[in-house]
């Protein structure tokens, strides 16, 4: 079964980090620029984070994520670099197309925010597998009723993906048409979605059955399986990022005093 | 009032909000299958709102864009998960004031989502990407907007009026079509407040 | 002591107006077996729900009587506490894991988490539960990548490592093929010899017969007997509470032959005892054995003699070229009704599919009356090639019956009225006719499946191919399906079936052809396939009851059903 999860079971000691670890690296990632508002700190944690995915050897994954928010990228830096209302000094024109530097200048900020926020979630997202993440939460006073919704999710999806071809099928065994105009595509979408939405609603009482007879919300203490051994190495990686979003806000606040 | 948001957490609701979820994930893959000009990644959460009530409705919108923000790369959603909150609640409340219970009531309903959409999406398209949304239409519109020297906000505004109000309205309708044919034996799970009666 | 006590259980759904319980009274002892039969809608699932605590904390409604299971009382016990004195294992294998673990190994150690067992004792009994239940190597797997006959029991596992004492099975294979069903009965085998208690919903009611210690009828909630197996099915009006006895007892009551206490045999084996004690079938024996083998040869010229509607012609098929799913197959369908059995994987699906134009094949030509279907896109062939697909749920989703019946006769262009016509005939044939206006997903699963077959049926198409029709059908359901393969094919319509159901088959199938790995391994009239026992070893399957049955009794001729067999032996 195709999951979801673009976690990437390598081996390589970036998938044997503490989840924690890593959150605490996306919170320092994204909020050191943002707080200390320098425009070379974007770059800084860029470079960091890509140098974190190719020691994890998970670089050429991230590729995709990044393309997938290539438009919108694109799209900010036409529509501020053209139209930016700060726009005065024209930078170069294209064609009948004149960008001005103060709307790109904005736009390069965005532009850098976000790839910065894509890297450092690649960083926990390729190396972590969900349910593990799940599992630490859990430990940690996590309620397992939120574990298990989002446990729960990675294995819905492609199970419900799954149903879709042959759902396709079914209704074009009955005649139904699935291309064409957007009258008749628009047409296709009840008879397509409905099938699975309601199965799947109705499945949700036995599914809820079949956690009920298994104890789900008894109250006892729970018990797992599996123990992560802490690495002195996460502690000391996750206080060395508290310390640096620290570190911005005093530098920070210091500049403004 | 208080029954408003009275919210049943068993095992029951805990099921439904994976459910939900998956349902956002399918409407936006048929969307994108048959190629339709819109969104329809909400029709779960709409779904959960009017079957559990408002708390699960946020649930279901809050928890959709942080698992696929968490877990599957895509953490441009997860900045717009109080948007999709903001959606199940919507959905929840207006369901629960008996806005789902005709057409023409649900059409109030989608317009009351599309708005409330509206009004928390567009600070974060701002903040976040200047204003614009990824939509092509709704970006032409901001440009247009841009162009003929309106301030962002605005520009924004109508931009996210343009995306999100018909996105919702068809939402809402295929919802409320979907509500309708759930049989009577599921909805019951969901009633907040029934009582077992001794024989 | 008892370990289930049932004192006048009354339960109503919500918004309901009937009963669903109607006083139901009975006790269980420690490490009895107990059978629970009934028509589909009788009350029996609503009663397993009962002794977990589900009805009525779960679903709510109005609830009398008393309840106690292990000392604990359903009605007001949490059923997360309950969870630990009984287990409950139901039909759908899906809905049962718990969609939160992505391998078996988790997803069997779910329940113990949530009942706080210590690590080490979870991994013990995992251990012992898996290996007995021969699920131990598939542990690494994603319990949804499972077939369905293990994924039943990666249930019963997850059940049966909380250790409960009793563990109530509702219809644990009503969805299953014939392996995934053979492997749950050798796990309920050896469930029964560890001592522990068990409830067994079936509709196989011979396997009912070979397990049970008691048997519980019930009918439209209400408590009909609580007896001996023998008992309870040698009951004459046993046919109108919607249960068929098994084939043992059928043919022993029509030949007179009884227990020493007036009960008629439930079992092979009872039958086979009362066979050999009695004189004149000793006799007939001898007589009348291997006689039938001629009057078939007619049958055979007929066959051929008939225009083929579909021709398959070196057919292979793949999705990708290391693993073939169909290979070289050559294959011609007349209009006799038509079986495909076999194991999954065999490509049964596979080659229905491409009959009906969903797939296209990789090499070979399939001519649908002397057309090559390959340049045929499926909406061309909708109008004259029908398919049910096995899930209804894949395909219904109208507000009611007969729209959704509708729904295809529209599509392929028949006028409203027509359409509305041909609808209503398909819906008197399902014996569906005062549901149409009911919502389909209000109607039980059995039921929603004759609506699927009648959505197609309303096509009035040449060709109609069934996928697993009588998956969770009861004796009622099979029957309509039965009488109607039956009017299609006077009908001069070619009703070809994927079945799992060998007594089915037997029954109302002229031509039965067997698959396994891609290849047709035998093909031809039921006794003549039934007949060839390394054929069915290979592809891992059982003859019909009746047969097994003859090949005990030494008979060298093989009878299919009841009636051929009585026939013929009188």
């Amino acid at each position: 079964m195709k999951s979801i999860s673009l976690y990437v079971d390598n081996g390589t000691y970036l998938t044997k980090v503490h989840p924690f670890t890593k959150l605490a690296y996306i919170a320092a990632a994204i909020s050191v620029p943002l707080i200390g508002g320098r425009l070379w700190l974007f770059p800084l944690f860029i470079g960091v984070s890509i140098c974190f995915l190719a020691s994890g050897k998970i670089l050429k994954r991230a590729v995709p994520l990044i393309a997938f928010s290539f438009t919108i990228l694109i799209t900010i830096f036409l529509i501020h670099g053209l139209f930016n209302q700060q726009n005065t000094q024209v930078l170069f024109t294209l064609g009948p197309l004149r960008f001005y530097r103060e709307g790109l200048l904005y736009a390069l900020h965005i532009g850098l925010n976000i790839l910065n926020m894509l890297l450092s979630f690649a960083v926990l997202v390729l190396s972590t597998k969900p349910s593990d993440l799940v599992d630490e939460l859990e430990k940690r006073g996590f309620s397992p009723r939120f574990g298990y919704i989002i446990n729960s999710v990675f294995q819905i999806i492609p199970q419900m993906t799954g149903t879709m071809s042959t759902i396709m099928d079914a209704q074009r065994s009955r005649g139904m048409e699935t291309e064409g105009n957007l009258r008749t595509r628009a047409k296709a979408f009840i008879p397509l979605i409905s099938p699975v939405v309601m199965s799947s609603l109705i499945n949700t009482r036995e599914r809820a059955i079949a956690l009920e007879v298994r104890g789900f919300g008894a109250e006892k203490k729970k018990t797992w399986l599996k123990d992560r051994p802490s690495h002195p190495g996460d502690r000391a990686a996750g206080i060395i990022f508290l310390l640096l979003i620290g570190g911005a806000l005093i530098w920070r606040i210091s500049t403004w005093l | 009032m208080s029954n408003l948001f009275k919210t049943k957490f068993d095992a029951a609701a805990i099921v439904l909000i994976p459910a939900c979820i998956g349902i956002n994930y399918l409407g936006k893959l048929f969307a994108s299958v048959l190629k339709l000009p819109l969104w329809l990644d909400s029709i779960g959460t709409c779904i959960g709102g009017c079957l559990g009530g408002p708390i699960i409705g946020a649930i279901c919108g809050a928890a959709n864009n942080l698992i696929y923000g968490f877990t599957a790369g895509d953490n441009i959603t997860l900045i717009y998960a109080l948007t999709s909150l903001g959606i199940g609640v919507a959905a929840g409340i207006m369901a629960r004031l008996g806005f789902m219970k005709s057409f023409p009531k649900a059409i109030v309903t989608a317009c009351a989502a599309g708005l409330t959409a509206v009004v928390i999406s567009t600070p974060l398209n701002v903040i976040f990407w200047g204003g614009t949304t990824g939509n092509v239409w709704g970006d032409a519109v901001f440009a247009a907007t841009q162009a003929a020297g309106m301030p962002v906000l605005l520009g924004s505004l109508l931009d996210e009026i343009v995306v999100d109000v018909p996105d919702k309205l068809i939402t809402l309708i295929v919802v409320f079509f979907i509500l309708k044919g759930l049989p009577k034996k599921l909805t019951t799970l969901y009633e907040a407040d029934s009582e077992i009666e001794r024989l | 002591m008892a370990v289930i006590q049932v004192e006048n259980l009354r339960y109503r759904y919500p918004h309901t107006e009937k009963l669903a319980l109607d006083g139901i009274t009975f006790s269980v002892e420690k490490g009895e077996f107990i059978g629970i039969v009934g028509e589909n809608g009788a009350g029996k699932s609503t009663l397993s729900q009962a002794l977990v605590g589900l009805v009525p904390q779960f679903y709510k409604g109005a609830y009398g009587g008393v309840v106690t299971v292990g000392g604990l009382n359903g009605e007001t016990t949490p059923v997360s506490k309950m969870c630990s004195k009984v287990g409950l294992v139901f039909q759908n294998p899906f809905n049962q894991l718990s969609g939160a673990r992505d391998n078996v190994y988790e997803e069997v150690a779910f329940g113990m988490q949530n009942l706080g067992v210590e690590r080490e004792e979870m991994k013990r009994r995992m251990e012992r539960v898996l290996k007995m239940l021969d699920i131990w190597q598939y542990r690494d797997r994603n319990p949804f990548d499972l077939s369905g006959g293990q994924m039943q029991r990666v249930a019963i596992a997850s059940i049966l490592v909380m250790e409960p004492e009793v563990v109530i099975l509702d219809e644990p294979t009503s969805q299953l093929d014939p392996a995934g069903s053979e492997e749950v009965f050798r796990a309920v085998e050896k469930l029964t010899r560890s001592g522990i208690t068990i409830l067994m919903i079936e509709q196989k009611i011979e396997k009912i017969a070979a397990y049970c210690s008691k048997v519980l009828l019930l009918h439209q909630g209400k408590q009909i007997a609580f007896d001996q197996p023998e008992k309870v099915f040698s009951l004459d009006n046993l046919e109108d509470y919607g249960v068929l006895p098994p084939a043992f007892t059928r043919i022993c009551r029509a030949k007179g032959l009884t227990n020493p206490d007036g009960t008629y045999p439930a079992t092979e084996e009872g039958a086979a005892v009362l066979f050999s004690k009695d004189q004149r079938e000793k006799e007939l024996k001898e007589k009348k054995t291997g006689q039938k083998v001629h009057a078939s040869e007619q049958n055979e010229k007929r066959g051929e003699l008939l225009n083929p509607v579909f021709r398959i012609d070196h057919l292979t098929f793949h999705y990708s070229p290391e693993s073939p799913v169909l290979k070289d197959l050559c294959l011609n369908l007349d209009r006799r009704p038509t079986a495909v059995i076999g194991q999954n994987g065999a490509g049964k699906t596979t080659l229905v599919k491409l009959l009906k134009g969903l797939l296209k094949p990789v090499s070979g030509n399939i001519f649908f009356q002397g057309e090559d279907i390959g340049q045929k896109t499926v909406a061309m062939l909708a109008g004259q090639v029908g398919y049910v697909f096995q899930n209804p749920d894949d395909q219904i989703f109208k507000y009611n019956v007969l729209d959704e019946v509708m729904f295809g006769p529209l599509n392929i262009g028949m006028p409203q009225e027509k359409a509305r016509e041909e609808a209503r005939r398909a819906l008197e044939l399902t014996g569906l006719k005062d549901k149409e206006m009911e919502n389909p997903y209000d109607l039980e699963l059995h039921e929603r499946k004759l609506v699927a077959i009648a959505s197609v049926l309303a096509m009035d198409t040449d060709v109609i191919i069934l996928d697993e029709p009588t998956i969770a059908q009861d004796w009622r359901g099979r029957q309509i399906i039965g009488g109607l393969i039956r009017q299609m094919s006077q009908k001069g319509k070619l009703v070809l079936a994927i079945l799992h159901d060998m007594d089915f088959v037997a029954e109302y199938f002229q031509r039965v052809i067997v698959m396994a790995h891609g290849q047709i391994l035998a093909d031809g009239r039921g006794d003549e396939v039934f007949s060839q026992k390394e054929i069915l070893e290979k592809a891992c399957l059982n003859p019909p009851y009746v047969s097994q049955l003859c090949s005990r009794l030494g008979y060298s001729g093989i009878y299919l059903t009841v009636e051929e067999f009585l026939k013929e032996t009188t």
